[in-house]
């Protein structure tokens, strides 16, 4: 059971007219919904009129008003040397995102992501911690730094950068990320470098890149002009809440808009699909690339291809032919072309394919995915059939991690061709994009050194580095991670956790003594002896590596205290504003490479604070999605600092690429934009105009028909998927706990209320064979883990597929065990089992193999698979008190 | 595990001392003359061999009666206004035919809940599902409750569960002599209203 409880609150406290304001945006979900600060000190409070409280509202306040503060929504924090009350409240002003003050379950607790000492908060990382003899005992920054810079130099001058590894999140705020990428890429430059959710430095969505779609073409807006939105591997309404509440729901009742879901699992957002007017494709796990291709055929065999619009905006065989329209030489698109099995001539040799294959006829693929071809026949019409008038239906597409997070090549490049036969891609209401997982606050500071890889596709090409197989290889000797949970949220969690204590913890080499020529002398007999010393950085001591194996132990600020930027899911980007004293002696990121930088002896990272790194990193990003040097251009010509520019921009921001036009800055509202007229005097001042405003990412600004065969996928799913009494054991994230769980799951008692433990959602049938009631624990067991140890060159065209990779004796099986507890619903497919994703506790990933997509370096995240038995009673199981089994998908 | 163990890791320690743990029948009886400051609710004792309790913040409420046991059907929905009569004192009361969290009656299975959703005040009358025993979709933004787990979110947005109505029973007469938790819209519940 949970320790801490959530404690209900009949009362309040109201900002007087005098707080403080400060403008914000959410700290998790894509979406970044827009959020004021108000602050005022301890022992005042404002009144129920309006011009007595700082809202400006009189109480009680009206439905739908955004103007209601919920307990939830206040706390008490220190800053300015005293303490202080804080109210974090939806932006009721809004015109934008989040409009009108609308939020999510997890934004609108937010309030209780901040420090406060008398909160589950309390164990917040206040100052660096090495470890001596086994215990985390505080050190001092410069001999933390002197410790990290002495073993780093000794292992770059005796191993080289490949021995030096930096794992971190991708989005924690612009400064941050620039700040540590320009210290891997620019400064030490190595390869071994990954971020949070990949093991290498790989696209999300590749089928996309090669088709030419933007990730985050669409705006927010697009989302409710459609007539018919595929979405497939999510439900917005849990892990895009406000796009779903407010811009989706705006297209269903204003002018009954229907979405097809592809999913394994109904959710509250396919159970009011259902109820108006739209469809459910429920599919097996993995096989959506099947399902795209018999919806594909469908619409070729009856001829409802938008042809007009093919022929404007697809490319032909010449065009096609212009180095795959990415360019000709050493690229991994390169590649992916001379394998000859991708790129087709345009839109008729992709007909001819599509119709030559098995899978795409409907009897094959109702097989293959489970979804009867009924189903299948009326998503077609949905999306493609023309009206009796002529007129098209406005199709557009989003996607998530289930879809390419299961098969990632195919399932991304077979929905990028099928939204080209819908027309889909370049205009409102007919958009493709990622819903969007984290927000973007992602800019590097310098180029992967994509030359020093050791991996090799098969001809000559490199490939990035797959940094977990080459820890797993033995080959890291310095390890920094930061602000992600590596081990959890990889693959096959459980045999990597092994591969880290082996690395540190298990090494003869320990710190017996608190004192830093000590530490360095001893990790530098570990580094020489096969070891790694292992440095994390984050908020919280996170397990395992925090808690368990690291060396060194750092403790970082993070939103509300300190100034930073970033952009959300329609490339938003907006000043999230400082307003509270980080506790202790915690530290934002960049502050941290840039000390350890100079401790290296680099001259580059001299920044007096966030703002000017904000403005070097400017320079990174021109021409790109999330360009926004002209701000930074333009505060400097009116004299301001660029954070106070887009400070003065508020909850609204502006959206990137920021253009000027006119003395003024323009936000771009969606990419790939046929629509938009950009003046005819070309672009002003500091201006860039990349081909993707108006036309697609690639080489003629068409896009290219992809073909997906199954075949390049088929002998892994064949082997993994499950036999005998084995289930499908999927995972997802919920509504509650999205992109927010160190805060959710561990320290918001509202929330480990409702979801105490992880949970399995399995169905009736399944769950009767084996015993099981809703409350049982259970536990999921997969005793054939596939974990591939080596393989880092390929010679053979061949050589990169699951067979072959067994054949030569790269992949080791492995064993994996986690606890849940069940939740027995018919919400789930029969034979498909479903948990939550990042539990540290139990991950969910230890079930899936940690084999990658050999054509992008990418997990299958997804595809989880074991055999479940019941393990007893949890004691939620007859409590009314925490965790609710009551189903999700009514409507 | 006490109640009173329970409280010293989940509330402020000089709360927990003052105020270690209340039976549900001190709770009641006290509710109704003065003002509390931190009390738990026990739910129904024996379910797991030991009390499960919410922890709650109340201050002093009216006593109100809200309905009779006999009048009660199965499912059946009846709606009242508490503590006052404006549009921010509006609730449900319904016997679930389950053993509800704060439940009371014979089968601990009466309870009684806001009507407005914590989310933005979507209207949730009308919205009870038998099946699920649960209030919502909420009709804006689509929040569910559950009403076996004193208003617990079951899928939504609502950032604190839906207000519970303390109920009492004497005789065939139901009270109402509380509300855990802040009701959609109030500074404090017991702000009088527009």
């Amino acid at each position: 059971m949970s320790e801490r409880k959530y404690k209900r609150q009949d009362k309040v406290p109201l900002p007087p007219p005098d707080a403080k304001v400060f403008t914000t945006a959410c700290d998790y979900c894509i979406v970044a919904c827009g959020y004021k600060v108000y602050r005022w000190p301890v022992g005042k409070e404002g009144g129920l009129k309006a011009k007595e409280n700082a809202l400006g509202v009189d109480f009680p306040v009206s439905p739908l008003s955004g103007k209601w503060v919920s307990p939830n929504m206040h706390n008490v924090v220190r800053a300015d040397g005293r303490l202080q009350n804080v109210v974090v409240i939806p932006d009721g002003d809004s015109k934008v995102v989040n409009v009108g003050g609308t939020h999510s379950i997890r934004g609108g607790c937010i309030a209780q992501k901040v420090f406060n000492p008398e909160t589950p908060t309390k164990d917040r990382l206040q100052r660096p911690l090495l470890r001596v003899g086994g215990k985390l005992t505080p050190v001092s920054w410069d001999t933390a730094f002197d410790i990290m810079a002495k073993v780093s130099k000794h292992v770059l001058d005796t191993q080289g950068v490949h021995a030096w590894a930096m794992k971190m999140f991708s989005y924690h705020y612009y400064e941050n990320t620039f700040a540590l990428t320009k210290l891997a890429f620019s400064y030490i430059k190595t390869p071994a470098f990954a971020f949070h959710d990949n093991p290498s430095v790989a696209p999300d969505t590749p089928g996309f890149r090669d088709v030419g779609f933007d990730n985050f073409s669409a705006s927010y807006e697009d989302w409710s002009l459609a007539d018919v939105l595929y979405i497939s591997g999510t439900d917005p309404y849990e892990t895009k809440t406000v796009i779903f509440t407010h811009w989706i729901l705006k297209g269903i009742n204003t002018h009954n808009m229907k979405l097809i879901y592809a999913l394994p699992r109904k959710t509250t957002g396919v159970a009011h699909a259902e109820a108006t007017g739209g469809l459910h494709l429920w599919l097996i796990p993995g096989t959506d690339t099947v399902l795209h291709m018999a919806i594909a055929r469908v619409i070729l065999e009856n001829g409802w291809e938008d042809k007009e619009w093919i022929a404007q905006f697809t490319n032909n065989k010449w065009g096609t032919d212009s180095g795959f329209g990415q360019g000709t030489r050493n690229t991994q698109w390169q590649w992916r072309t001379t394998w000859g099995k991708l790129e087709t001539k345009g839109f008729k040799d992709y007909k001819e394919w599509i119709l030559a294959q098995e899978e795409s006829k409907l009897d094959v693929a109702e097989k293959i995915t489970g979804v009867p071809r009924g189903d299948i026949v009326r998503a077609a019409e949905m999306m493609a059939k023309p009206r009796p008038d002529g007129s098209r239906p406005k199709t557009s597409i989003g996607i998530e991690k289930g879809n390419y997070w299961s098969n990632n090549y195919l399932n991304t490049a077979s929905i990028g061709s099928l939204a080209l036969l819908c027309g889909a891609g370049n205009r409102p209401g007919q958009m493709v994009s990622r819903f969007g997982g984290h927000q973007r606050g992602g800019r590097k500071g310098g180029r992967y050194p994509m030359e020093k890889s050791p991996e090799k596709y098969p001809g000559r090409r490199r490939k990035s580095l797959d940094l977990d197989r080459w820890v797993e290889a033995g080959n890291v000797r310095f390890c920094w991670c930061i602000g992600t949970t590596w081990v959890g949220s990889m693959t096959a969690s459980q045999a990597m956790e092994e591969t880290f204590k082996r690395s540190t913890v298990a090494n003869p080499h320990q710190i017996r003594r608190k004192d830093a020529k000590h530490a360095v002398e001893v990790l530098k007999q570990r580094v020489d002896n096969g070891g790694m010393m292992l440095v994390f950085q984050d908020i919280y001591l996170r397990q395992p590596l925090g808690t368990k194996y690291a060396d060194l132990v750092l403790p970082a600020a993070t939103w509300g205290e300190e100034d930073f930027t970033r952009s959300n899911g329609e490339r938003r980007i907006r000043l999230y504003s400082k307003f509270y004293d980080a506790p202790g002696e915690s530290k934002p990121d960049w502050w941290i490479a840039a000390q350890f930088a100079k401790k290296m002896g680099s001259k580059g990272f001299n920044w007096k604070d966030s703002n000017e790194v904000f403005e070097e990193s400017a320079r990174f990003g021109r021409g790109s999605r999330t360009d926004y040097y002209p701000l930074v251009w333009l505060a400097k010509k009116k004299g301001m600092r660029a954070h106070e520019l887009l400070r003065s921009m508020g909850t609204e921001g502006i959206q990137c690429p920021i253009r000027y036009e006119d003395g003024k800055l323009v936000g771009t509202k969606r990419l790939h934009d046929s629509t938009l007229k950009l003046p005819e005097g070309g672009p002003e001042g500091p201006t860039i105009w990349p081909k993707f405003l108006t036309a697609f990412k690639s080489q003629t600004g068409k896009a290219n028909f992809i073909k997906s065969p199954w075949s390049l996928f088929s002998d892994f799913y064949e082997w993994f998927k499950p036999k005998g009494d084995e289930l499908w054991i999927t995972n997802g994230r919920i509504n509650e706990i999205w992109q927010s769980g160190y805060d959710d799951m561990e320290r918001r008692p509202y929330i480990t209320e409702r979801w105490p433990v992880n949970f399995m959602e399995i169905h009736p049938e399944d769950a009767e064979a084996r015993g099981i009631e809703s409350g049982d624990w259970v536990a999921a067991e997969n005793d054939r883990v596939p974990v591939q140890v080596s393989g880092f060159y390929g010679v053979q065209p061949n050589d990169f597929t699951f067979t072959e990779l067994m054949k030569a004796g790269h992949i080791k099986l492995t064993k994996a065990r986690i606890n849940a507890v069940a939740l027995v619903t018919p919400a789930v497919r029969k034979g498909v089992a479903w948990m939550y994703f990042l539990d540290p506790k139990q991950p969910a990933n230890s079930l899936v193999a940690r084999v990658v997509d050999p054509l992008t370096n990418n997990y299958r995240f997804k595809l989880g698979m074991g055999r479940v038995r019941k393990t007893g009673e949890s004691p939620y199981k007859r409590s009314l008190e925490e965790m609710s089994f009551a189903r999700r998908d009514i409507a | 595990m006490s109640c009173g163990e329970r409280g010293k890791g989940t509330m402020n320690s000089d709360q927990a001392q003052e105020r270690p743990c209340m039976t549900r029948r001190q709770f009641l009886l006290a509710s109704g003359t003065v003002t509390l400051t931190t009390v738990f609710l026990p739910s129904i004792p024996g379910l797991l061999g030991r009390a499960e309790a919410v922890p709650a913040t109340l201050t002093q409420y009216p006593k109100k009666k809200v309905g009779k046991l006999s009048a009660l059907k199965t499912d059946a929905p009846r709606y009242f206004n508490y503590p006052f009569k404006d549009m921010y004192s509006q609730n449900m009361l319904v016997k679930l035919g389950a053993p509800a969290s704060g439940g009371v009656g014979a089968d601990q299975d009466i309870v009684a809940f806001s009507t407005l959703c914590t989310h933005m005040g979507g209207p949730l009358a009308g919205t009870y599902k038998s099946r699920d025993k649960v209030l919502g979709p909420c009709p804006l933004h689509m929040t569910i409750f559950d009403m076996t787990r004193h208003g617990m979110v079951v899928a939504g947005h609502a950032t604190e569960s839906l207000p519970q109505v303390v109920l009492e029973v004497r005789g065939d007469i139901i009270y109402a002599t509380g509300i855990l938790g802040l009701v959609y819209g109030k500074r404090n519940n017991l702000d009088t209203g527009k």
